[in-house]
């Protein structure tokens, strides 16, 4: 059996018909070929999959594609527009808020998340919506660099 | 030079990583590729009496499905002890048995389950000790056989892979003369790389040639080749590795694993390329883990705070396979001084096979285990002694000229820097005992020394095309650590362009020229020499040809920022517009260097032990506060000062970030992460019940930056990825005991034992309190 899914993906309509066992994850990497998001565990341990559903931050691992039907959905590769990077993508190049970069498309759209709700979050804030995405290479430092230069970029 | 050497230049992978616009390994995809699956041992150590694949041989999707029987051959990094998938007898739980590629990865799932593997239980060796017995049960009772580096490092007939003593000094005479003995024995555990990425590979046999090429991810492309090729009876050569952006590694994706899989099934699929992802759980229990160890000291102290003598005993254990070990276990025992002056020493190092998990090489390969013994150790002998740790560490530390183990003289070397910096960072010799009723803080430090691989040696092609750019080609796997961006800088500045106008490829065994692993924080250091003796002879061909285009001599001209000038500083011609002017010929300036550290008149030490020289040194120390819940023996980090001595920063922001990165990564490795066993399985292989550090566990963490003169390195520079991580366990270990009086002397330091042992100060306080009876 195989299932018809519509989802907004970066503003454009796609519409997939696959296995109903598929998650958002697998369609959005296999079907679509968007490999920015990346998987880490496949289990919603890890956070490294995470894209922004109807705007909020979701583990894309942990949703089926079905039950994401209709949806809007944002991934890393839809923030830049004609190659201009956005404030919070500037902020992470400049603060050196990455290393191997395999986290960092998580990192990215759940800071972006966070700063279109509160231009200027408190740490905790912070801390609290970025807890949830591991980086093995360390740059919680320099993440909390990036949220401050994107803070005083947004004054 | 141009100027981006010594500045703090943006990382050139920035742009790509935040776009998603990188391909990593698992990002990888080939039209008709097949996708493969493992079947692994459920117990440690079994006989295989049979296999049924018949079932999964014929379920929808399946292209084949391979045993051991399909793959006689062993391969591995020192001793070739271990094959593609096991033969006859499995030696661990996790171990790779049958292996299954089909169309979909679903349908390759599938078809494990129809597999039947009929196993006779054999009796394990699940502990290091243990394995050391008489009548311990033999892991490979053909060790003896096994090809392998020639050396009389392992003992035949038992579980010692790698046996290893150093002598230095007379150390019985050492200890007769000293005034005070200390003793102690510690442990650290095996740790996951856990690298976000898991471990992946997709491999394609070309039947005709008998070639493999191999996609993946990896710090070593050509190390994987030549460990792989033994298991494949073909001449390294024959595999191609094609190296993709690297999602983490931190030493844990440079021997086959499941490169071995991809290879072995490729060979059986009919041409198709098969890709094989681990999942989770096969990454954290069945790639490698750090070596545990045990750390028995014995130091002797003379009254006037200086160390006489060491004798140690270390024991390590390797699990099921040797993979790097052997050298992990040797490098990392022969640091059992840390960073200081004792004359005299006696080491004994054994690594034993057990059936668990393979270990093998972790960030620091080996020094983290050492150093947390020894810096323990010192904090143990300091308290006892009544003497500062600083002053302690600075009275006994290296300096520049000091002779090293084997007599090499240390040069480019800064640890009194290290040690004041981040000691005066952290506020050494003040503390806020008792922020709270249920919180008590204090502070503590740790040294460490790392060496790098030596010898090794580095080689590049740089090309310069018409339109003026040029790319590096070079086999440094960017793995997060900033490669690629201190390669560039090193090229633009010695050619004279501009950084955006440099790339570095992916490494290609096929095409990119020999390089040792991305390892041992070697590679600024052996790339960057490579990389500026390269650029400069690509900026004197460029001068030479502007000197007879502009016709004038050649010295009264200088290239940079993409220019040719004169000597009062006029643009005379741009370098894309210099090389256009031959464009109907085609001209691309080709230039290529090498650099090796054989032969340096730096590794000069006594007769027979130069093997044991490094070409540089990498020093440095970590002062931490901590705050304990007397209440609950939860441990808060509340600030790490971290001065690494790293020759001179080439690139300040990926310095900062490697520091502030490995601390992290020690402070998790100190209070979070552990395996749990139940019958030798590993219990834990998620990241819900193997705990990583998060942002809300990070503690205000200073890196520092401390230079020294290396003569030989480039610009300065040497290393700093590796110890960035060693230092921090310790620190953390001594500042508890700084805070709360207790000494936690195995890793990890869990609230369980912290408060165990608590409860066992106060019953030990009280008893001193009562009268004698």
């Amino acid at each position: 059996m195989m299932i018809t899914v519509k989802l907004t993906v970066n503003g454009k309509l796609r519409q997939v018909h696959v296995e109903p066992r598929l998650t958002l994850l697998e369609v959005l990497r296999e079907e679509l070929l968007l490999t920015g998001t990346k998987e880490g565990c496949g289990v919603g341990e890890c956070g490294t999959c995470v894209v922004l559903h109807d705007g909020e931050p979701v583990t894309s691992c942990l949703v089926l594609a079905g039950d994401a039907d209709g949806a809007e959905i944002e991934t890393i590769e839809g923030l830049a527009e004609d190659g201009e990077l956005t404030a919070v993508q500037r902020a992470f190049v400049k603060t050196g808020a990455l290393q191997c970069g395999f986290c960092t498309p998580a990192m990215v759209l759940t800071t972006t998340a966070l700063f279109r709700k509160n231009d200027q979050p408190a740490i905790e804030d912070v801390k609290n919506a970025l807890g949830g995405v591991l980086c093995r290479c360390g740059v919680y430092p320099k993440l909390l660099e990036a949220v401050t230069e994107i803070k005083g970029a947004n004054p | 030079m141009t100027g981006y050497v010594g500045n703090r230049i943006p990382r050139v992978d920035s742009a790509a990583k935040v776009t998603g616009a990188a391909i990593y390994g698992v990002d990888v995809a080939l039209a008709g590729m097949l996708h493969g699956a493992v079947l692994r041992s459920p117990y440690p150590r079994a006989r295989i009496v049979s296999i049924d694949t018949s079932a999964a041989a014929a379920a929808p999707g399946v292209q084949t499905v391979v045993t051991g029987r399909d793959f006689s051959l062993l391969f591995g990094g020192v001793i070739k002890d271990q094959s593609i998938l096991a033969i006859d007898e499995v030696r661990y739980a996790g171990e790779p048995v049958v292996a299954v590629s089909a169309t979909t990865e679903h349908e390759a799932q599938e078809a494990l389950s129809l597999i039947r593997v009929e196993y006779e239980e054999l009796p394990a060796v699940l502990d290091m000790r243990a394995a050391l017995a008489n009548d311990a049960p033999l892991v490979h009772p053909d060790l003896h056989t096994y090809n392998r580096r020639p050396g009389d490092y392992i003992v035949p007939h038992t579980n010692i892979n790698t046996i290893y003593r150093h002598e230095r000094g007379d150390v019985e005479a050492g200890f007769a003369r000293s005034d005070y003995v200390f003793e102690g024995e510690y442990t650290a555990h095996a740790l996951s790389h856990a690298a976000l990425e898991v471990h992946v590979a997709i491999a394609q046999y070309d039947s005709v040639t008998g070639g493999y090429t191999v996609w993946v991810s990896s710090e070593r492309p050509f190390i994987l080749r030549d460990q792989l090729a033994p298991g494949l009876g073909v001449e390294p050569s024959r595999i191609r590795m094609i190296a993709a952006e690297v999602g983490g590694t931190f030493g844990g994706k440079g021997i086959p694993i499941a490169e071995a899989i991809a290879a072995g099934l490729a060979r059986h699929s009919g041409g198709r390329p098969v890709r094989v992802e681990f999942t989770r759980e096969e990454d954290l229990v069945a790639s490698q883990t750090r070596v545990p160890a045990i750390l028995k000291l014995k130091t002797g102290i003379n009254r006037d705070g200086f160390m006489v003598a060491r004798s140690a005993e270390v024991l390590w254990d390797s699990g099921a396979y040797t993979a790097y070990t052997v050298d992990v276990s040797i490098r990392g025992a022969q640091t059992i001084i840390g960073p200081y002056r004792i004359p005299n020493l006696s080491l004994l190092s054994r690594q034993v096979y057990t059936n668990k998990p393979v270990t093998g090489s972790f960030r620091g390969f080996g020094t983290t285990q050492v150093t947390w013994a020894c810096e323990t150790h010192m904090d143990e002998i300091t308290t006892e002694m009544g003497l500062d740790p600083v002053a302690f560490r600075l009275q006994n530390g290296y300096e520049e000229g000091d002779p090293y183990i084997n007599g090499q003289i240390l040069h480019g070397i800064n640890l009194t820097d290290t040690i004041k910096r981040a000691a005066t960072e952290i506020g050494w010799g003040s503390v806020e005992r008792k922020p709270a009723p249920h919180l008590r803080r204090g502070k503590g430090i740790a040294a460490m020394i790392k060496p790098s691989k030596t010898p090794s040696s580095a080689n590049v092609v740089i090309n310069l095309g018409q339109d003026g750019r040029a790319a590096v080609v070079c086999a440094a796997p960017e793995i997060g650590a900033g490669q690629r961006t201190v390669i560039a800088q090193i090229a633009a500045d010695s050619i004279g362009i501009r950084i955006e106008d440099v790339s570095v490829p992916d490494a290609d065994t096929a095409i990119t020229p020999y390089n040792s692993p991305v390892a041992s924080s070697r590679t600024t250091y052996h790339m960057g020499n490579a990389v500026l003796e390269a650029g400069t002879k690509v900026q004197a061909e460029l001068v030479a040809l502007a000197g007879r285009y502009l016709e004038v001599d050649p010295d009264e001209l200088e290239v940079r920022d993409g220019g040719i000038f004169d000597l009062d500083g006029e643009h005379q011609i741009t370098v894309k517009g210099l090389l256009s002017k031959y464009s109907k010929e085609g001209y691309w300036i080709t230039a290529s260097a090498r650099y090796s550290s054989a032969g340096s008149p730096l590794l000069k030490a006594d007769p027979g032990e130069e093997w044991i020289s490094s070409i540089f040194w990498m020093l440095c120390t970590h002062a931490a506060e901590v705050e304990v819940d007397v209440e609950t023996g939860v441990i808060r980090v509340v600030k790490i000062a971290a001065a690494a001595d790293v020759g001179k920063a080439i690139n300040p922001l990926t310095v900062e970030q490697q520091i502030e990165g490995g601390v992290v990564m020690g402070v998790s490795n100190a209070l979070f992460e552990s395996f749990s066993y139940r019958d030798g399985r590993v219990e834990n292989g998620n990241f819900a019940d193997y705990k990583l550090a998060t942002i809300h566990d990070i503690p205000e963490i200073v890196p520092i930056i401390v230079e020294s003169v290396h003569d030989e390195a480039p610009f300065g520079a040497k290393g700093v990825g590796e110890p960035a991580n060693a230092a921090t366990p310790p620190a953390i270990g001594n500042a508890i005991f700084d805070a709360v009086g207790i000494r936690i002397r195995d890793l990890p330091i869990t609230p369980e034992k912290v408060l165990e042992a608590l409860e066992e100060k106060a019953a030990a306080d009280v008893s001193k309190l009562k009268p004698p009876l």
